[in-house]
């Protein structure tokens, strides 16, 4: 038995030359048989011919045969399509396995370059880098974070700068910041802010939030901060940081795309301010801290007091708290700044009663 | 279709006519359903739609009443994503890193670096440019015979690299050169099965496209000459910038002009110039591919376009401007789609802080739902912008477009698949393949 179709404005292609035949169109023992002028027949298996997908036009569609990948005829009788069993049918996936490698590679080149390969670049680099680049990559970096805490972007966050807190201030970074190795052109800001944080950025500059101060209890407590800070700085922590970020700012935009491209800058923002250095680092920084304290008769288990009190009120979640604790352990921290301290030694407090006031008022 | 001539193609003597098939809404139903597919899968759906609406819109177009055909494969575009990342994560990473420690080091600036970060990026989007040419005509086909361009996308970044120089260096007027000789470039690299395209003409032709925009900046020009100089708005001698824009906003307050001026209405003519501006820009685009579609050829074959820059420009306004109608609809329907699930206290609560809120949302749901609210939006526009701006476009250059002489067919068979791991993953990942 035999059906045949309207061959009228049906077309094949042979998949060599741009040239439509016209076709007469039956089908038989579960065949398509593509009959040309020339007398010659095709034969294409009903179960093997698919339809192009997401055809535009409602009058006419394409039809291929899955052992023949350029082959086409173009059919413009609807009644054919009842009788293709498989034509939406997909063809079978390949190259899957190329693909999950890709992926593969994709998410581990990303992972490799971020962990691994821009903090060794940026580890060797940073040594070579001189201070007057320190400097201004910390300038750079300063105005960007002073920028994205502001008020709504409109006025950059304000440096605290009354001039009795700011002498109060220059007190105790002279009497942290003084002996051997003391960096040159350390320049320590209070910003306006009431995060319970302080951080370094490369080139010497330490800021300190509001909020600590307005937390701290005694002035001891924000010397312990500060002078762990200026750790950081003297083993140029922040300056690797800070190239880490550069580096990773054009991963970050490839993979987000413009339109995140934004959110990735305020991501490492935020990531500068809370900066996480190694254990080392850290250790290194507190042992630094701890000996600038002894040296300018201050007691180091300010630190302990300091930070218990936070973790009693805010829990571990505090921003300072990750900030200081992320790698050695809380109760740890707190251990050693105690141990830290001469316990037969006569400390005193770094400012007076009338230097803390200023301080503390600095932002008026 | 039966005025068509299907089979035998060298009868027709109007040439081999370009028939565009296919209805708004059909179009606009695709885009939809497949946008929104790439909403709920956080963008990798956006393979499978840009080859489906590539798919839809390649059998569109229909030369002698033939369509197109597009073979892409979405998995394909997938893996060539994931190779360009792994490719350009090395490349930007480590490129801006080492930039930026030149640009502190030695500039003691951060600029410089960021400059160069940028500048540094500009001769790869060129390169994926032409790799994304590439690509897609290598996944086109028309009567079951492929298109394709040759290997050269390095020659084709520094050329446009060099033409870009030459056109800044001379203020723009050098920019038909630039045009015609990197659409050449590209030209000349394309096949159609064994036939290689010929870009002929002349870049200075390309001038006559760009008359409507250089006659824009003559009204500016002589515009600002008329109204600051010759003629000044103002009477007073000694006026400065900030006194003309504070007359000018107490005048849009509705309030006197605080300095004395004459026949404000001039100033109309900066409307004219800058809309006239526009318009050349548009203009210039697509008439700039009408003079050189007319000089393009193969053996045996050319290429005839009657495509109108008027009709392209009221394309792009009304389209743009019905297409943000439907979209600020679309947000007024989303809204309150919103109200009506989440209740109006959840919205009121919203605005004013969760203050005796009824439903009380955690903060990671309200965030995933103003995410989604978003990307809502974003998709809408898409869509409508697909509906309203790129199907009427794709159609009007379609059926102005034919073939004169078309015999050069005959002699046309298949050329080789070309397999381009990479598809356009470049393009895609450094952001350029936004349009079809």
């Amino acid at each position: 038995m035999s059906t045949g179709f309207n061959g009228f404005g049906a077309a094949y292609f042979d998949g060599d030359r741009p040239i439509g035949k016209e076709v007469s169109l039956h089908i038989a023992n579960n065949n398509l048989q593509i009959g040309f002028d020339n007398g010659t027949t095709l034969f294409w298996p009903l179960e093997d011919i698919r339809t192009l997908e997401d055809n535009a036009d409602k009058q006419s569609f394409t039809l291929r045969l899955i052992t023949d990948p350029l082959a086409r005829l173009l059919v413009t009788d609807q009644m054919l399509l009842g009788y293709l069993p498989n034509a939406t049918r997909r063809s079978p996936p390949k190259g899957r396995g190329k693909l999950a490698l890709w992926a593969a590679g994709a998410v581990a080149a990303v992972a490799l370059q971020v962990t691994v390969l821009v903090p060794l670049l940026a580890d060797r680099l940073a040594v070579f880098i001189p201070p007057d680049g320190e400097r201004a990559l910390g300038e750079a970096t300063f105005e960007q974070i002073r920028d994205a805490l502001g008020d709504t972007g409109l006025a950059p966050l304000a440096i605290c700068e009354n001039p009795a807190g700011t002498k109060a201030l220059a007190q105790i970074t002279a009497a942290l910041n003084a002996g051997d190795g003391a960096p040159e052109g350390l320049s320590v800001a209070v910003l306006d802010h009431d995060m319970i944080n302080a951080f370094a950025l490369p080139g010497g500059f330490v800021v300190i939030f509001k909020g600590l101060i307005d937390h701290a209890e005694t002035p001891d407590e924000v010397a312990v901060v500060l002078a762990h800070e200026i750790g950081h700085v003297v083993s140029r922590d922040p300056t690797r940081h800070a190239l880490r970020s550069a580096g990773s700012i054009g991963i970050l935009g490839l993979l987000f795309g413009d339109f995140a491209g934004g959110a990735a800058v305020l991501f490492l923002t935020e990531r500068l301010i809370s900066a996480t250095y190694s254990q080392q680092a850290e250790t290194n920084a507190d042992a630094f801290g701890y000996a600038r304290l002894e040296a300018a008769n201050v007691s180091p288990a300010a630190l302990g007091t300091m930070f218990e009190r936070l973790r009693d009120e805010h829990g571990e979640g505090n921003e300072l708290l990750g900030h200081f604790l992320s790698h050695p352990s809380l109760s740890d921290r707190i251990e050693n700044a105690r141990s830290a301290a001469d316990e037969t030694r006569n400390y005193a407090p770094i400012l007076d009663d009338a230097g803390w006031k200023a301080l503390q008022s600095i932002c008026d | 279709m039966s005025d068509v001539s299907l089979t035998s193609p060298t009868t027709d003597p109007a040439g081999l006519l370009v028939y565009f098939v296919g209805t708004r809404f059909a179009l606009f139903w695709l885009a939809l359903k497949t946008g929104f597919l790439t909403v709920i899968t956080l963008g990798f759906y956006r393979f499978w739609m840009k080859t489906r609406m590539r798919r839809w819109f390649w059998s569109a177009i229909r030369p002698g009443g033939h369509p197109m055909e597009y073979v892409g494969d979405p998995w394909e575009k997938l893996l060539g994503f994931f190779i360009a990342v792994v490719i350009l994560t090395f490349y930007i990473g480590i490129i801006n890193l080492l930039v930026m420690f030149v640009s502190f080091s030695i500039f003691s600036s951060a600029s410089v670096g960021y400059l160069a970060s940028v500048v540094g990026v500009i001769p790869l989007w060129f390169y994926a440019q032409y790799r994304a040419r590439r690509y897609v005509l290598a996944r086109t086909r028309w009567r079951g015979v492929r298109f394709g361009l040759e290997k050269g996308a390095w020659g084709y970044a520094w050329r446009a690299l060099v033409h870009w120089a030459v056109t800044l260096l001379t203020v723009g007027l050098l920019w038909p050169r630039m045009t015609f000789w990197l659409e050449k470039y590209v030209t000349d690299r394309t096949y159609f099965g064994s036939a290689r395209l010929n870009q002929g003409g002349h870049w200075a032709m390309l001038y006559r496209a760009a008359i409507p925009f250089i006659l824009s900046l003559l009204v500016l020009v002589g515009g600002a000459i008329w109204v600051f100089w010759l003629d000044p708005i103002v009477v007073s001698a000694d006026m400065t910038t900030d006194d003309i824009i504070r007359s000018v906003e107490e005048m849009m307050d509705g309030g006197a002009a605080a300095l004395p001026v004459v026949g404000v209405e001039r100033l109309g003519i900066f409307l004219i110039g800058i809309l006239g501006l526009l318009y050349g820009a548009i203009h210039y685009r697509f008439v700039s591919k009408r003079l050189m579609a007319n000089h393009k050829t193969a053996d045996g074959i050319t290429l005839h376009s009657r495509l109108s820059g008027p009709r392209v420009a009221s394309i792009y306004v009304l389209g743009s401007v019905i297409a943000y109608f439907f979209l600020v609809l679309g947000v007024v329907g989303l809204v309150i789609f919103a109200m009506l699930t989440l209740g109006p206290s959840a919205m009121l609560g919203g605005a004013m802080g969760d203050f005796g809120a009824a439903v009380d949302l955690p903060k990671s749901i309200a965030v995933l739902l103003i995410a989604v609210f978003y990307l809502s939006i974003f998709l809408l526009w898409n869509v409508l912008y697909s509906t309203f701006v790129t199907f009427p476009l794709m159609r009007h250059i379609a059926q102005t477009l034919s073939l004169p002489q078309r015999h050069g067919l005959q002699v046309i068979s298949q050329r080789a698949r070309d397999e381009f791991a990479e598809a356009e993953g470049f393009a895609e990942a450094l952001d350029l393949g936004a349009a079809i």
